[in-house]
């Protein structure tokens, strides 16, 4: 009997069929209308990682003075874990204690997490690692058009566009079955067009490949808008009657001739307007930005640029038109809908809106008093841990800080500055690796659960296997802590925990109170807020969307004599953020971290192919063997972010809006490292 | 206090200057005597060429002055500069004071010296046309649509400058027959060498438009212009492109030091009078006029600064010149005949391209571009951030660029990266059924479908190309 899941990785949740008992066995599920049966090899080996002997199923605790681990029992690593927020609590007050979030948590475990921190903990510093994925576009989305749900449309309308622009995404490496839409839509005769430093697998697929200077996506959308006002291409009719703001954005755009568009961003003024002119000559244009465009202190600010773009041509809400924002992790979406983030309510409501307060409070049986304001972003909480005003103690569920925080060694630093540090994971991650306690926790296929996918569609991961004994499920975790904090009781049954998530998102932006698990099996997923959105009326208020005029500020680190080339970062299609699971899947390679550079640049530093380089910037130093090539930007160098290392290099410089990190460019040097012998 | 900047001149430097001076604790007047809302000049050539329109040149509308509490007087002159008072006077006898003046007066056209191209009365030959200002665009632009509706219209344009080659290039996809006259030995001379004005001379006579270089237009008579060669080019329409000068008249009067432009220092304050600045075509500094945007604009934003009471110095800048018309390609970044360094050129009249670099101490400090700007945005990125190349990178900057050749694939080449499969394990299957079922070859992202369709059943036949 083959169960129907979920794919453990992206954002895509390829839908696929589990079975055995003991070690799953992968197959396709032709029927999930997402993937069609397609999955890249990361799907095909997720179960690579039962029988792993690097599981942990025990409750593991750290003996600070000599470094070793000794397992305990779950009573009293609880117990511990509670007398150490106690403390904290009672040393610096309810904000004592933190609480720290992942994209890859199920709805459930984001809303049970925001609850624990706000009813049972009492803190307002929770944050999680989706700050650091799409809280640009998120942000952006929120201002334009008043709610943010990453593709108001199936990813599959990207077929029936006629020009798709993708700014910042390499969709064939980080989710490949969706690229098979990008083939269906060229064979219909539709065009794609690829904006990426680096000449990608994706931009290999695209009709036209630019490959901006890292940190300009921005000024190249002022150019494309320029050129679409100059040659009378934008759609009057629906700037008048959908958006308001346009004049002052119209006017933003005059002094960014294509010529300017050029020295700004290393794109020739010709492939700026042929852009333009293809933008401006077909019926439907569709836009889509991903972390290559969003992971900037200028991120919000960009997107902003690329929907003014989308709404000046009338194609927002129209179909096979419009914007979208291709989500990175599993749940990136349902992960920033309830509760997690330090400024919200589940249903994606505003914690300082007195409505929704009292509305939230209600279904935990709170006074809404009693609720937290917002709290410290992901990095800012971070930065504070330890500090005279910071908390002293985190709980830290599915995320692994210490590789894919910026600035890591500094993070680092500060998690180990803390008097307690909790990670819940099923491997030693690097995070595990230096907290206090670390709790073993169930993992994909051994729980039940619901992820919402990038296109907003709600789905069920649905357990197929037992966990070992010794897991517990982090709901179990989440509930034995409530407990022993003498809280409101926290639902320890997926299904019940969804029910009471429905009800706490009603009447919410995000509303899950029609969405059942019967429903979600029936329909093959249930988008919440319906299919498409935007036909005919924006979120906000006045049914309008909101234009914002957005200046090109660039890069917080701009090269210099001591630090010449731009450094970006970003994903292979074998390894899986942080790497905690999939550099443990035996059938992935692992080859380690890599330094890609142009040969114009391997020759200045005297490097060949293969041969290790020292990358440096001014917040740490990695090497890594060379990998030369002519598709990258010869100013430019990449370092995947699987493995420890590249995000010591990347800069922690925040966009001031989604409080985003920099991750995507910083300014680095480049040496051969000289090998002794 | 309040301090009172009053700005001479409403163009594109005046206008970056008002964008710096948005919050800061000043009162700002502008002085314009053009009749439009700063607006876009560098795009007046794609206007009369039809390619923008001419509604969206404005830069900041009066609505934009007036929401950020600047006041904007158009179609204002001043007359005088009374540097004792602190005021100046305008054409109708007002005086406005002021604790701090800005010149941005720009530059002034350059007429150059044709008999018969100012008639008695002051005012220019009814078929001649500056080219400056919107106002001059419109004028041009009306011409040459009245002009389109007689048989073979032409047009001589006076001047081979960036602007020169601009406006004949509109005019002659417009369907004006063009030609251009230009005095230097070649077009472009103060921008590029001999070799690359004769690549861009022989790219507009192959896009139609004849050149004379070397030759003066030195008399307008009812036939046409008259060079000093003695040919007459018959025309209906004459465009003075010349260049300009910058526009000094009120500083000199003034008593301000002015020696082509108005002299500043490094607060872009003049050297005679502090409290009166002077930014933009009308400024000189170390020596240097301008004449582009992209300084005027790095001055706007230190003067600012200045402005604001902060402590900021204009160093000098690096300049890039873009030529702006269509199938004329052309890039100048610094001066790229005068820069002392090494040069560095590849020059192909076959093709009808010319690059050349100037390296000093391994940086790019200048460069000109004609006919082949495929890597112009890598050259300018490593010009403007001054970067540090390597011995042999100024050559292969001129050379094609390298592409991976398609090679044969080995068998441990991984093909399908979805699912981690090499050429080999393609190679030894029958048929896409069969690999598709045993290796899970193009179930992924699809895109080795190609490559898998063309390997399967080859194994042992090697080396075949694939790509």
């Amino acid at each position: 009997m083959a169960t129907e899941t979920h794919c453990p990785y992206c954002s895509l949740q390829c839908g696929m069929r589990l079975t055995g008992r003991r070690t799953p066995e992968v197959s396709a599920w032709e029927e999930f209308p997402v993937n069609q049966g397609a999955l890249c090899r990361k799907g095909w080996s997720a179960a690579g990682l039962y029988g792993s002997r690097e599981r942990l199923t025990s409750p593991l605790v750290r003996d600070r003075a000599t470094g070793e681990w000794s397992a305990v029992s779950w009573d009293e690593a609880l117990d511990m874990v509670a007398a150490g927020i106690r403390a904290a609590q009672a040393e610096r007050g309810p904000d004592g204690v933190a609480v720290f979030g992942g994209g890859g948590l199920t709805n459930e475990k984001a809303y049970s997490l925001g609850k624990l921190a706000r009813a049972a903990l009492g803190t307002s510093q929770i944050d999680y690692n989706g700050r650091w994925c799409m809280s640009s576009a998120a942000s952006a989305g929120i201002r334009a058009f008043g709610l943010d749900r990453g593709l108001p449309f199936p990813l599959a309308d990207v077929e029936e566009t006629d020009v798709l622009v993708l700014v910042g995404s390499n969709l064939a490496e980080t989710m490949p079955p969706a690229a098979r839409h990008l083939d269906r839509l060229r064979e219909r005769g539709g065009r794609v067009v690829v904006i990426d430093p680096r000449r990608t697998p994706t931009a290999d697929r695209a009709d036209l490949a630019l490959q901006p200077v890292p940190g300009t996506d921005l000024a190249l959308a002022l150019g494309v808008l320029h050129l679409l006002v100059a040659a009378g291409a934008v759609d009057e009719d629906y700037l008048a009657d959908r958006t308001t703001g346009w004049a002052d954005v119209k006017e933003s755009v005059a002094p960014w001739w294509p010529e300017r568009v050029e020295r700004t961003t290393g794109i020739s003024a010709a492939e700026v307007r042929e852009l333009a002119a293809m933008l401006a000559g077909s019926p439907r244009v569709m836009v889509l930005t991903a972390r290559g465009a969003e992971q900037h202190s200028t991120g919000s600010d960009t997107v902003l640029a690329w929907i003014n773009v989308a709404l000046a041509l009338g194609m927002v809400g129209t179909r096979g038109g419009g914007y979208g924002c291709l989500t990175g992790q599993g749940n990136g979406q349902g992960g920033r809908e309830h509760g997690q983030k330090a400024d919200q309510l589940p249903g994606y409501r505003r914690i300082d809106d007195p409505v929704a307060r009292a509305h939230v409070a209600g279904v935990w049986g709170v006074d809404p008093e009693s609720l937290p304001g917002p709290g410290r972003s992901a990095y800012e909480l971070l930065e504070a841990l330890g500090t005279d005003d910071g908390p002293s103690a985190m709980l830290v569920f599915g995320s692994n800080i210490v590789v894919s925080a910026p600035n890591a060694t500094h993070v680092t630093q500060r998690l180990e500055s803390l008097d307690l540090l909790v990670v819940c994971d099923f491997v030693m991650s690097e995070t595990a690796a230096i907290a206090d306690v670390v709790l073993p926790v169930t993992q994909w296929a051994e729980e039940t659960g619901t992820m919402t996918n990038l296109e907003g569609r709600v789905v069920l991961r649905q357990k197929a296997i037992t966990p070992p004994s010794g897991a517990r499920s982090d709901l179990d975790v989440i509930a034995g802590l409530a407990v022993r904090l003498s809280s409101v009781p926290f639902a320890t049954a997926p299904e019940e925990v969804f029910a009471e998530l429905g009800r706490a998102s009603a009447g919410g932006p995000a509303d899950y109170s029609s969405i059942t698990y019967d429903r979600i099996r029936d329909e093959g997923g249930v988008f919440w807020g319906g299919e498409r959105l935007f036909g005919s009326s924006f979120a906000h208020p006045d049914g309008r969307a909101r234009m914002y005029a957005v200046e090109h500020r660039g890069a917080a680190e701009q090269p210099c004599a001591d630090y010449p080339l731009h450094l970006t970062t970003g994903r292979v299609l074998a390894q899986y953020q942080s790497g905690a699971q999939t550099r443990r899947v035996r059938a992935l390679p692992d080859d380690g971290p890599f330094v890609e550079l142009h040969p114009l640049v391997a020759g200045r530093i005297g490097v060949a192919h293969g041969e290790p380089v020292s990358i440096s910037t001014r917040r740490g130093t990695m090497s890594a063997p060379a990998r030369v090539v002519t598709t990258i930007r010869p100013d430019t160098v990449f370092v995947p972010f699987h493995w420890v290392g590249a995000n010591r290099l990347t800069n922690d410089a925040l966009d001031p809006a989604s409080k985003m990190p920099e991750f995507k460019v910083c300014a680095a040097r480049l040496s051969a490292v000289v090998v002794a012998g | 206090m309040t301090e009172r900047v009053v700005i001479v001149g409403g163009g594109m430097a005046a206008v970056r200057l008002c964008e710096g001076l948005v919050g800061a604790d000043v009162a700002v007047t502008v002085l314009a005597d053009e009749r439009h809302a700063p607006y876009n000049r560098i795009l007046l050539s794609a206007v009369l060429e039809g390619t923008h329109s001419a509604d969206a040149l404005t830069l900041r509308s009066a609505a934009w002055f007036e929401e950020h509490g600047i006041e904007l007087r158009l179609d204002t002159r001043v007359v005088e500069i009374d540097r004792t008072a602190r005021e100046v006077e305008l054409v109708d006898g007002e005086r406005l004071g002021f604790d701090r003046l800005v010149l941005a007066t720009g530059a002034i056209p350059t007429l150059p010296p044709i008999r018969g191209l100012v008639r008695r009365d002051g005012t220019l030959h009814p078929k001649v046309h500056p080219f400056r200002s919107l106002e001059d665009c419109r004028r041009l632009d009306a011409s040459v649509t009245a002009l389109l509706e007689t048989p073979s219209p032409r047009a001589v344009v006076v001047g081979g400058g960036l602007l020169g080659l601009q406006v004949a290039r509109a005019l002659s996809v417009r369907g004006v027959l063009t030609e251009v006259v230009e005095g230097a030995d070649h077009l472009l001379a103060s921008q590029v060498g001999p070799a690359a004005g004769g690549v861009l001379a022989r790219d507009l006579r192959r896009l139609g438009t004849e050149v004379y270089t070397g030759a003066r237009a030195v008399r307008m008579t009812d036939d046409g212009v008259q060079l000093d060669n003695g040919a007459t080019l018959p025309t209906d329409l004459v465009v003075l492109t010349a260049g300009g000068r910058p526009s000094t008249a009120l500083a000199r009067r003034a008593g301000l030091m002015v020696r082509r432009g108005v002299v500043v220092d490094s607060a872009l304050a003049s050297v005679t009078d502090d409290r009166i600045h002077a930014l933009g075509d009308c400024a000189e500094h170390r020596r240097r006029t301008t004449g582009f945007v992209p300084p005027a604009w790095e001055q706007a934003e230190v003067l600012a600064q200045v402005l604001r009471g902060q402590e900021a110095s204009y160093d000098g800048h690096r300049n890039v010149a873009r030529l702006r018309a269509t199938g004329l390609d052309v890039a100048v970044l610094g001066d790229a005949q005068t820069a002392a360094g090494e040069v560095v050129e590849v020059t192909n009249p076959i093709t009808g391209s010319h690059r050349r670099l100037v390296v000093h101490g391994g940086r790019i400090v200048a460069a000109a571009l004609v006919g082949d700007l495929s890597r112009v945005g890598l050259i300018t990125q490593l010009y403007d951030r001054g970067t540090i190349l390597g011995p042999d990178e100024p050559g292969q900057l001129l050379l094609p660029e390298a592409v991976d050749a398609p090679a044969a694939l080995p068998d441990d080449a991984e093909v399908c990266a979805c699912a981690g499969v090499t050429a080999g394990a393609i190679r030894a299957c029958d048929s896409v059924a069969q690999c598709v079922d045993r290796t899970r070859a193009t179930t992924g992202c699809g895109g080795c479908a190609d490559v898998v369709r063309r390997l399967v059943g080859s194994a042992g036949v090697h080396r075949v190309p694939v790509g």
